[in-house]
């Protein structure tokens, strides 16, 4: 995600058998499937979605100097009033951060500060990272419904669950406006609505990195619910030869140590899906016998 | 003669095996390289059709791997 | 992280989220991964010119994925075969007798035409099987088994193959051998190497069954250039030893100066063949060498594949092939991708048209115009389409000519005004069907 904002437009194009919606938002392409030949329907309906994505994203990246997560990383101490959808954002991550054994924290955001994830040998200080430790930690901030203070220096970042739970208020807007079957897409993280006229489902990718000759797509059939794909393709640090990849352990202030490349794991939401997809992440050489006892369908790739 | 060149087409494979560190893609851009059409054998049935011809008709086989089962005819 | 209740979580977890979007999840979720076998069936037709080999051909590779990458491969092909072949005679102007394989009858050929023994019918099954599975991160390993019958010779061979990548996997080094083993049941038996075909019901230069051994070993290196090109190099050897000649295939013997067939001298009571024909004989091992390069390129939604591929071998034949294919999409889901094939090859240093009446035999000799000199190309074009339920479709129609000529050295007398290379005209076509299950 970069500072400057990318255009906000929406394109649509008929495809063999539905409509395709492309838009940008959160920092990653967005798409909405639409099991209708009828363009029109089909534009109206991508613009709920999008318009919930940008709206989203408009409050809750801690980029954007508007934002709610803006207005709190910013109180240097002072206790902030937050709405219901924001307590509820914080509830969930209250859970996770439990339900991790606080390893998932979204103060994490201050170690940001020592890590850069491209791929380079840049590997910070301990002395930085025990530093920037003892700003981090739910524990000491204070969130009590609906205020919440944060220590002067400390950060909170909702980009761990943000775009899942935008998947989710998508797909239940959708739900209610229309019948029409539709999947929506952000950056890896999709759900789908709805039943489809013809077939089933949708057929959704996913990309397992080989080499030539292996075949580097499986193909899944999602009849109902989400999927959500934990991963460190993009953003990695490798240290003598080991890949770290960027999904940080709160608890060390070290990227997971032999985590997966990556998790995908299918859910009834998109929020479920990602949460155990980061908590998988989090288990390191565990995450399969993690989401085999989850009882969920997944894919790992190591 | 013949020992010089099996010693430098070694050092030929060293070096173009070395050389080859600085090239390539990044995990995330094999988008290209994973699709099915960019595969080195995209219908291996074909393939094996095509070597099966070939053979018969032609001195040659193989290449890409071996003869891959033999028959009557060479 | 010590095992806590995990099931626990996944409750929690929904519970929080139910918490979260104020409503639980409408349906429970349905994913499931997409086939598990991949099935790929041709239909294949191939016919030559002038009433020579005809096969039709069903193959069938069925690849199930299982988790991991490993994969299981198994394949079946059922060839057809009829037709003639040429026999490796020398025509001539006059018609020319000669005995059948089984030495049950004989046939006669035309004047002017160059002899083709159409005692050539068969049914070949060839199976085979394999297996492979990543080793540890980097590593890969196959293993394989095959398999082929025909009425008279049968194949059995295993292969091996290891393979490791390098440099974010951009670049893999894999080596692999094979082995066959050949046994050779020719009808009427393998005739004694550069004995004279005799008459009908004349079994007595015929041996009993013979055997082949192939030993193949492969190395390669491919390499990612980048986003768009892939780049692959081989080196093969490959080492055949045991019976290699073609029990069917005969030379004719003439006249040194006239160059035509020496008439044979007739056996009385017995169906003889009409000239002096002598069996071929082949050394009993040949040593291969081959070289390939591989490149395919992807240029704004085309992929051109480009090959080639150097042989040499202890039999004197070089060879060079090139071949070139364009997949070219049309929309999102159909493509044309036209071929193109050229081949060359040099003579084995025994093959010779004819053997000539008086000179001594030499120790090998062959007229399989398969050893000789040519040139082939090949032509085709390809359609592929993909359905709406995913499964994939094409056909291919490909034309391949292959024009030789006698070693100009070798031809004597009246030869010269005989075709003396059968030169090949033939048609591929296939249709073919991909479909998971």
């Amino acid at each position: 995600m970069t500072g400057s904002r990318p255009e906000r437009g929406l394109r649509v194009r008929r495809r063999q058998d539905h409509v395709l919606a492309e838009f940008a938002a959160m920092g990653c392409p967005c798409e909405i499937l639409v099991d209708t030949d009828d363009e029109s329907a089909a534009r109206e309906l991508a613009n709920v979605v999008a318009r919930e994505a940008w709206r989203v994203e408009d409050k809750f990246s801690r980029y954007l100097p508007n934002s709610v997560v803006a207005r709190i990383n910013g109180s240097r101490g002072l206790p902030v009033l937050v709405d219901d959808e924001t307590a509820g954002l914080l509830d969930f991550a209250a859970c996770l951060y439990e339900l991790s054994e606080r390893r998932f924290d979204i103060s994490c955001g201050a170690l940001r500060r020592a890590w850069v994830f491209d791929g380079a040998s840049r590997v910070p200080d301990q002395s930085l990272i025990d530093a920037i430790l003892q700003t981090v930690g739910w524990q000491r901030l204070e969130w009590r419904r609906p205020s919440i203070t944060l220590r002067p220096g400390m950060e909170i970042d909702l980009g761990g669950i943000g775009k899942e739970y935008a998947v989710d208020r998508a797909v239940a807007l959708l739900a209610a406006q229309s019948s029409i079957a539709c999947l929506v897409n952000f950056g890896g993280d999709l759900a789908v609505v709805g039943a489809r006229r013809d077939t089933a489902g949708w057929q959704v990718g996913i990309e397992a990195p080989g080499s030539d000759g292996r075949r580097a797509h499986r193909l899944v059939h999602l009849g109902a619910g989400a999927m959500a794909t934990s991963g460190d393709s993009r953003r990695y640090v490798e240290v003598d030869g080991r890949r770290l990849g960027h999904i940080l352990d709160a608890l060390t202030g070290w990227p997971v140590d032999s985590a997966p490349r990556s998790v995908t794991v299918a859910a009834d939401t998109c929020t479920q899906a990602g949460s155990l997809a980061t908590l998988a992440m989090l288990h390191g050489p565990n995450a399969e016998n993690f989401l085999l006892d989850a009882g969920v369908k997944f894919w790992v790739v190591r | 003669m013949h020992k010089y060149m099996s010693r430098i087409g070694l050092l030929v494979v060293i070096a173009f095996t070395a050389g080859c560190s600085s090239l390539g893609v990044e995990p995330w851009e094999r988008d290209v390289l994973a699709k099915e059409e960019m595969q080195l054998v995209t219908d291996p049935v074909e393939a094996g059709i095509d070597d099966h011809i070939y053979f018969s008709k032609e001195a040659s086989s193989g290449g890409r791997g071996f003869g891959g089962g033999g028959c009557g005819c060479n | 992280m010590p095992r806590q209740d995990k099931t626990a979580i996944a409750a929690s977890l929904a519970s929080a989220t139910c918490s979260l979007l104020g409503t639980p999840a409408a349906t429970p979720v349905q994913a499931q991964e997409e086939p598990g076998w991949d099935l790929n069936t041709a239909l294949l037709y191939y016919g030559e010119n002038d009433d020579r080999v005809q096969d039709v051909s069903l193959n069938l590779q069925a690849i199930r994925n299982f988790v991991d990458d490993r994969l299981l491969t198994l394949g079946l092909a059922v060839d057809t075969l009829t037709g003639a072949t040429p026999s490796g005679a020398i025509p001539f102007d006059g018609p020319q007798t000669f005995t059948r394989p089984s030495a049950r009858s004989t046939y006669t050929t035309p004047p002017n035409t160059i002899p083709l023994d159409d005692s050539f019918l068969d049914t070949r099954v060839a199976v085979n099987a394999s297996w492979q599975q990543p080793l540890g991160r980097l590593y890969s390993i196959g293993a394989g088994l095959s398999a082929s019958n025909e009425y008279d010779y049968m194949h059995m061979g295993a292969n091996l193959k290891l393979s490791r990548d390098f440099n974010k996997r951009n670049t893999t080094v894999s080596a692999g051998l094979a082995i066959a083993m050949d046994d050779l049941s020719p009808v009427g038996g393998a005739p004694i190497p550069l004995s004279q075909m005799l008459g009908e019901d004349d079994r007595s230069n015929k041996t009993g069954d013979q055997s082949k051994d192939v030993f193949d070993v492969v190395v390669g290196l491919t390499q990612v250039i980048n986003r768009n090109l892939l780049v692959q190099a081989n080196y093969s050897y490959s080492n055949s030893s045991g019976y290699l000649n073609d029990p069917y295939k005969i030379l004719s013997v003439v006249d040194g100066t006239s160059g035509d067939p020496v008439p044979a001298a007739p056996v009385p009571g017995e169906d003889f063949p009409s000239h002096l024909y002598l069996y071929e004989n082949r050394p009993d091992e040949r040593t291969k060498h081959s070289a390939y390069g591989q490149a395919k390129y992807y240029l704004s939604g085309k992929v051109l594949d480009v090959s080639y591929r150097y042989m040499t071998d202890d039999w004197e034949i070089d060879s060079h092939t090139i071949d070139a294919r364009l997949r070219w999409p049309m929309g999102d889901r159909s493509y044309l991708e036209p071929h193109l094939r050229y081949y060359t090859q040099t003579a084995a240093d025994f093959y010779r048209i004819s053997l000539v009446d008086g000179e001594p035999l030499p120790s090998y000799a062959s007229a399989d115009y398969r050893l000789g000199e040519f040139d082939a190309v090949t032509v085709g074009m390809k359609y592929g389409w993909k359905l709406a339920s995913g499964h994939e479709m094409s056909v291919r129609l490909e034309y391949y000519m292959q024009d030789g000529d006698a070693p100009p050295g070798q031809v004597i007398g009246n030869q010269a005004l005989q075709e003396l290379y059968p030169d090949l005209d033939a048609i591929i076509a296939q249709f073919s069907y991909r479909f998971g299950w």
